[in-house]
């Protein structure tokens, strides 16, 4: 496969990733200040061991096991059910009746509930340890479904995500231990919106050929499915925007 | 982590639980479609299957936004 053709298809595995990657770098990052590195960084490790315990017997089971058909069957509707939860927090995100996603106010909270948590010098710091383990260990299981998701047809699309998702781990911890401060530079709501169409998109073609249906073009069809999750997200916004009285985005996220 | 794992499932079938269980009924009814048609269904049933979906984003969010007016009325008041 030549570089330019990995990179096309593992683009939409990199941005969705890094979206997830963001998130747990955040959490990792507020420990390490707060309580030191030491634990923080373990946690990571050992989520990142059981993380490749999990997909490597699972995955891997479940690839040479289910007949591919059936798993394409799953994983669609799998993908469907977890991509329209992300898209609707996304439009009432958009919409102002949900708060946006702010990676600097949750680092300050988690750096204000850790220090209230104290921690004492002789110890190991379990606290920080199981922070760090569950947020990475949580965030990287949605990773390994997104890996999925886009490599659910095997071959060189399964090598693209997994690339993909690798390089968006590299880049984002990269940057999170070059700046040591949360990426809020990342434009993190935009993204979970298109990732969330791109999942449900997925779980309809997917879902859709596992039941013997060829789509026309192929793959091709999956942009044109994108752009329809896009443009009816896009009027679901304009509707909820008109739907609430002038002003009152806000008082509908504290009431 | 199992709280966290507890929350997601927790947020998929209660707070989201009717945009989850329409498009469990809508995966049922493609499935359905492409079972009992013949070719020429089954060629079309993944559109059907995003036309479904579609509507029902509409529809979830169009009651969610009603409910979020509802509240915002009612805490002026």
């Amino acid at each position: 496969m030549d570089p330019v053709t990995l990179a096309i298809h593992a683009t939409p595995a990199f941005v969705a990733s890094a979206v997830e990657f963001v998130e747990a770098t955040t959490i990792v990052l507020a420990v390490g200040v707060t309580r030191g590195w030491r634990a923080p960084l373990l946690g990571t490790v050992a989520a990142t061991a059981a993380l490749a315990v999990i997909i490597g017997t699972l995955g891997v089971a479940i690839v040479t096991v289910v007949p591919e058909h059936l798993l394409k069957g799953v994983v669609g509707a799998l993908l469907l059910l977890f991509g329209l939860r992300w898209l609707r927090k996304a439009i009432l995100r958009f919409a102002g009746i949900v708060a946006i996603h702010d990676e600097e106010l949750i680092y300050l909270r988690e750096l204000a509930e850790l220090r209230a948590q104290g921690l004492r010098r002789n110890e190991f710091d379990w606290v920080g340890f199981l922070v760090a383990f569950k947020a990475v260990l949580l965030e990287g299981t949605e990773v390994a479904f997104i890996v999925i998701a886009f490599g659910a047809a095997g071959g060189v699309a399964l090598t693209s995500a997994v690339v993909g998702a690798i390089v968006a781990g590299i880049f984002v911890i990269g940057l999170g231990v070059a700046l040591q401060k949360p990426l809020t530079m990342v434009p993190e709501n935009s993204l979970k919106f298109g990732v969330g169409a791109m999942l449900c998109s997925f779980g309809v073609f997917w879902f859709a050929e596992a039941l013997g249906m060829t789509w026309p073009g192929d793959a091709l069809s999956i942009p044109l499915i994108v752009v329809a999750f896009l443009g009816v997200s896009w009027l679901a916004v304009r509707m909820l925007k008109a739907l609430l009285p002038e002003g009152a985005q806000l008082e509908a996220r504290n009431v | 982590m199992f709280k966290g794992v507890w929350a997601t499932l927790v947020g998929l079938l209660i707070e989201d639980g009717q945009l989850a269980i329409g498009a469990l009924v809508a995966l049922a009814i493609t499935w359905l479609l492409a079972a009992a048609g013949g070719d020429q269904t089954q060629e079309v049933v993944g559109w059907a299957l995003l036309v479904m979906v579609l509507v029902l984003v509409v529809a979830n969010l169009y009651r969610a936004g009603l409910v979020a007016r509802a509240r915002v009325s009612s805490a002026r008041r």
